[in-house]
């Protein structure tokens, strides 16, 4: 009896024994499965992390190397000697200034296209002068008339630039032009003193404004939305 | 306190113009033994641009790359460049600031040697002159701590 009851008690002790290894097994496994995770996380969090850092590091490689260029060939436009001390000089000085001053020339700049803008804004500058030609021409002709038919007001339009410095040269330009002067813009707003009705309903036509999206690229994306949104319409009416 | 400026015009401009005016500053500091100019004026003009960043970018933006320990410690550099120049002259065997001495540890002609001493001690004159305007006024456009606390 005696020993009957021994072993039932040596059994159930073997029996919580093997409960226990299999209970503290599997939650080695789960922790192995869970320390695996963590780590994969980690690699890809830190694979993240030196991806956008070279991102970062490139473009700031860009913005140095782009500002050092522009400058030393400002050096060499106001220096005029072409020796060799005075280029040294010259790249010292630039390298130095674009090194301090490398965030200030290109902000919110879409890097890849930053070749694309500075043709399409070659491109604009002769439009520009034409346009500055031909409103000097209206406005001599205003002046000039005895009874001077002219009707100064101030306009204002919305704007659907989007960053500062496309916003600037929109400004400059309409400054530019005579007949037309920017007063302020506040946000999207801008102020313009015109000289004439021509020049107001100029303005309004947005063709200026229109080529400067262009250089900028901020028109140009807002296009293709609208073209692919209505090509999904067309597909779902099965034109 | 200078804050940002609210006029997106004169931002941006400002922004595009202050390297432009900067390499200009040391263009007339490098020509100085050439053309007009030289370390007190192109000094200024450095000084003019970080002032022009101070007042469109507000105080705070511009703290990183001219603040008023760092104007006074390139001042003292402007200084001790310009009167190191001057004592190295005296300890080869020169005048105060007779450059000609110069040429002999540099290994060029005495004329070079001039040329090259009158670079560098106005290259001090351009830091110390910059370094000063650019203390003077912070010193007047940031709040003094005590007297700050005394109004409250």
């Amino acid at each position: 009896m005696e020993v009957t009851l021994l072993i039932e008690a040596t059994e159930s002790a073997f029996k919580i024994l093997e409960d226990a290894r299999n209970h503290a097994a599997g939650i080695m496994d789960t922790t192995v499965e869970l320390m695996a995770e963590e780590s994969r996380v980690l690699r890809d969090k830190k694979c993240r992390a030196i991806f956008t850092g070279a991102q970062r590091r490139k473009t700031r490689f860009h913005n140095f190397m782009g500002t050092a260029i522009i400058l030393f060939i400002f050096w060499s436009l106001l220096s005029g000697h072409f020796d060799l001390f005075h280029l040294v000089l010259g790249a010292v000085c630039s390298l130095a200034v674009s090194y301090l001053f490398h965030d200030l020339l290109f902000v919110n700049v879409r890097i890849g296209n930053l070749r694309t803008m500075a043709w399409r804004f070659l491109i604009y500058i002769p439009w520009l002068l034409g346009q500055i030609l031909i409103a000097n021409m209206h406005v001599a002709a205003l002046v000039l008339r005895p009874k001077m038919p002219i009707s100064p007001r101030i306009i204002r339009f919305k704007t659907k630039l989007e960053t500062d410095i496309s916003k600037v040269t929109l400004a400059n330009s309409i400054t530019l032009t005579p007949g037309t002067i920017t007063i302020d813009i506040r946000g999207d707003e801008f102020y313009v003193h015109a000289l004439s009705h021509m020049v107001a309903d100029d303005l309004y036509g947005g063709e200026m404004e229109d080529r400067v999206a262009h250089i900028f690229m901020e028109g140009d994306h807002l296009y293709l939305q609208d073209a692919l949104d209505a090509a999904r319409i067309y597909e779902t009416l099965g034109v | 306190m200078i804050r940002e400026s609210d006029d997106v015009i004169v931002r941006t401009v400002a922004r595009l113009l202050m390297p432009f005016i900067t390499l200009y500053a040391l263009y007339v500091v490098m020509h100085g033994h050439y053309s007009p100019g030289g370390g007190f004026q192109g000094g200024v003009i450095l000084a003019a641009g970080f002032i022009l960043l101070v007042v469109t970018q507000g105080i705070d933006r511009v703290k990183r790359r001219m603040s008023q320990e760092k104007a006074i410690i390139f001042s003292s550099l402007g200084l001790l460049i310009y009167a190191g120049i001057g004592a190295l002259c005296l300890i080869l065997g020169g005048d105060y600031l007779d450059y000609g001495t110069l040429g002999r540890p540099l290994s060029v002609q005495r004329a070079e040697a001039r040329s090259l001493g009158i670079l560098g001690v106005e290259i001090g004159v351009a830091l110390g002159v910059m370094a000063v305007m650019c203390a003077i006024f912070f010193a007047i456009f940031t709040p003094d701590q005590k007297n700050g606390r005394r109004e409250q």
